[in-house]
């Protein structure tokens, strides 16, 4: 009985905790929720106040009007839905090849591959900005896509979901007269569909929320994506904090909200490949 | 199979752009290292290694690799612990819902633009409206200028870099949790082993695949954290990187060498600094953490 009574606190005591920890996670959240609906004067006067004292959308109709952010909502999609869809081709169509295919260097390339995932970017950034450069492609937003449209990692997770798929089937198709792109679309895709779906949400990801590479890539302002773009709206109404942070609001929730609704998927998605 | 004409065609453009975009450029790195290269300039004259040697004596090269190695330690070692312990804490949630619940949670941060959440809690440290001077002003206690003194700096940012990617690693390691057998925690138990030696002795043991590959990855990936330190280090009117670059890291100095002095030889040298670092933490670390069973 003391036993069981015992327990009872004790799960009372984790869900507390548990609230507790989730309230201080979702906080930044709150604040800059809380503070976009804000008017600037009232954050400056009443620093105190959590709460907004008048609900304002003056921050809102500031980042609409004041500055070009459908231009880079759309930026920031063009940029991010080609790679994806780039990645996802090349990833799966090289993947399938190292996985089924034999051919001269084979172990070498596919170690040229496996070594190219290492490389960081902020090693690299110096020289893909002078090649970049030499490419024509410069303040482009061809200069976000072009040096993105091979995935070392996806073509590593593609050829590790092809070897389990029978070499028979592909055999069997090749007898019936197949050729070797058409196995690809017709039976390889199909079964990597899983792959590719989490694939596709690492690579949206990083592409959207990419900072580092557009901020040395691009320098018009009509040809910014959304995260260099806020930081410049931020460093160009710095004082204006409701409308920085309803600007940050616009950023951030289209990504959170995704997520929330596919939050299933992307958690299988990280399980599955950080798992491996 | 065999087709060589289908992989040569598929292959040939694949290999062009690794090439061109992840090979070259760390030839051309190593190369402009050795010039006092300005992509403005006409002449570019080769220096040899005084780019290097130039280092050596740089207060701000020196600061920011030494920030690069606090923040990195600090910020991995505190990210792999709680996550670990998250992710066991949730473990131990009956239900379903409140633990795919935790989560989401925890993940969400992890979605969010870097530059984005980054602006938000430059914010909360502000000097006089931010919320966390707010709240200790509540309980009568001074606030701190956060980002603007040379000793909260990197504390504010390890805080922020925690909150912005630890649902990542609590993600991995809740999988490897849920990944092992019951039996062997159940064996435990009944031979008397209490919550915490069960942790220890059984559940933390059995995660060393989980381990070694969370370890490694979260190095790589902070030793070339930048936005962060971008956004928050930087003030009205000046430049990134805190007061008495307190809050400068390698990968912001690399940047502003190169892109706000065009000094692309002196930057390429710290990005070759950075590199080697970079790789003989991840030798060592892969080394240290090599599993070799299974169950």
């Amino acid at each position: 009985m003391v036993k069981k009574k015992k327990n009872v606190l004790i799960r009372l005591l984790g869900l507390l905790f548990a609230l507790a920890v989730i309230f201080a996670v979702v906080l930044p959240y709150l604040w800059m929720l809380l503070t976009s609906f804000k008017s600037t004067p009232e954050i400056m006067k009443n620093p105190g106040k959590i709460l907004p004292i008048k609900w304002v959308l003056s921050g809102y109709e500031k980042v609409l009007t004041k500055s070009p952010f459908f231009q880079w909502f759309t930026n920031s999609l063009v940029v991010s839905v080609s790679v994806t869809l780039i990645v996802l081709f090349t990833s799966s169509v090289a993947g399938y090849i190292f996985a089924k295919y034999n051919f001269r260097l084979k172990n070498v390339l596919f170690w040229l591959i496996l070594a190219s995932m290492m490389v960081p970017f902020s090693v690299t950034m110096i020289p893909n900005f002078l090649i970049i450069n030499e490419l024509g492609l410069y303040d482009s937003l061809g200069s976000l896509v072009v040096p993105m449209m091979i995935s070392g990692f996806g073509i590593f997770l593609c050829r590790q979901f092809c070897e389990d798929i029978p070499n028979s089937i592909c055999e069997a198709a090749r007898i019936d007269g197949a050729g070797d792109f058409y196995i690809y679309v017709t039976i390889i895709l199909p079964l990597l569909r899983p792959c590719l779906a989490s694939l596709a949400i690492f690579t949206f990801l990083e592409s959207w929320n990419e900072y580092l590479m557009p901020l040395i890539m691009l320098e018009k302002v009509d040809s910014m994506t959304l995260p260099v773009a806020l930081s410049f709206f931020s460093s160009q109404h710095g004082n204006d904090l409701s409308a920085t942070m309803a600007a940050a609001a616009l950023v951030m929730l289209p990504v959170t909200i995704v997520f929330l609704i596919f939050q299933k998927q992307f958690i299988k998605g990280i399980a599955l490949t950080g798992g491996k | 199979m065999k087709n060589n004409r289908f992989v040569y065609t598929i292959l040939t453009p694949v290999f062009i752009c690794l090439l061109v975009f992840k090979v070259l450029p760390i030839l051309i790195g190593f190369g402009i290292s050795l010039f006092d290269y300005n992509p403005l300039m006409e002449e570019n004259t080769f220096v040899g290694f005084d780019n290097f040697k130039a280092l050596l004596g740089d207060e701000v090269f020196l600061a920011s690799l030494k920030n690069t190695v606090v923040f990195v330690v600090v910020t991995v070692t505190l990210n792999v612990t709680f996550s670990l312990l998250i992710a066991q804490f949730i473990s131990m949630m009956r239900s379903n819902k409140m633990r795919s619940l935790m989560r989401a949670i925890f993940f969400m941060p992890v979605v969010a633009p870097l530059a984005a959440s980054s602006m938000v809690w430059k914010s909360m440290y502000a000097n006089k409206y931010g919320l966390f001077n707010n709240i200790l002003n509540f309980f009568g206690l001074p606030g701190q200028n956060w980002l603007g003194d040379k000793n909260w700096v990197m504390p504010a940012i390890i805080l922020f870099s925690i909150w912005a990617d630890i649902g990542y690693n609590i993600i991995i390691f809740s999988a490897g949790i849920d990944g092992i057998p019951g039996e062997f925690t159940e064996a435990a138990a009944i031979d008397g082993a209490g919550p915490f030696r069960r942790f220890f002795s059984v559940t933390l043991p059995l995660l060393a695949r989980t381990t070694a590959f969370i370890i490694p990855m979260t190095l790589i990936s902070h030793f070339q954290m930048f936005a962060q330190f971008e956004i928050m280090t930087r003030s009205a009117g000046s430049t990134a990187g805190g007061p008495n670059n307190s809050g400068m890291v390698l990968t912001l100095e690399i940047y502003k060498e190169a892109f706000k002095y065009k000094n692309m030889g002196y930057a390429s040298a710290i990005a070759v600094v950075l590199f080697a670092v970079i790789m003989i933490v991840t030798v060592v670390s892969r080394r240290t953490n090599r599993v070799d069973w299974e169950y």
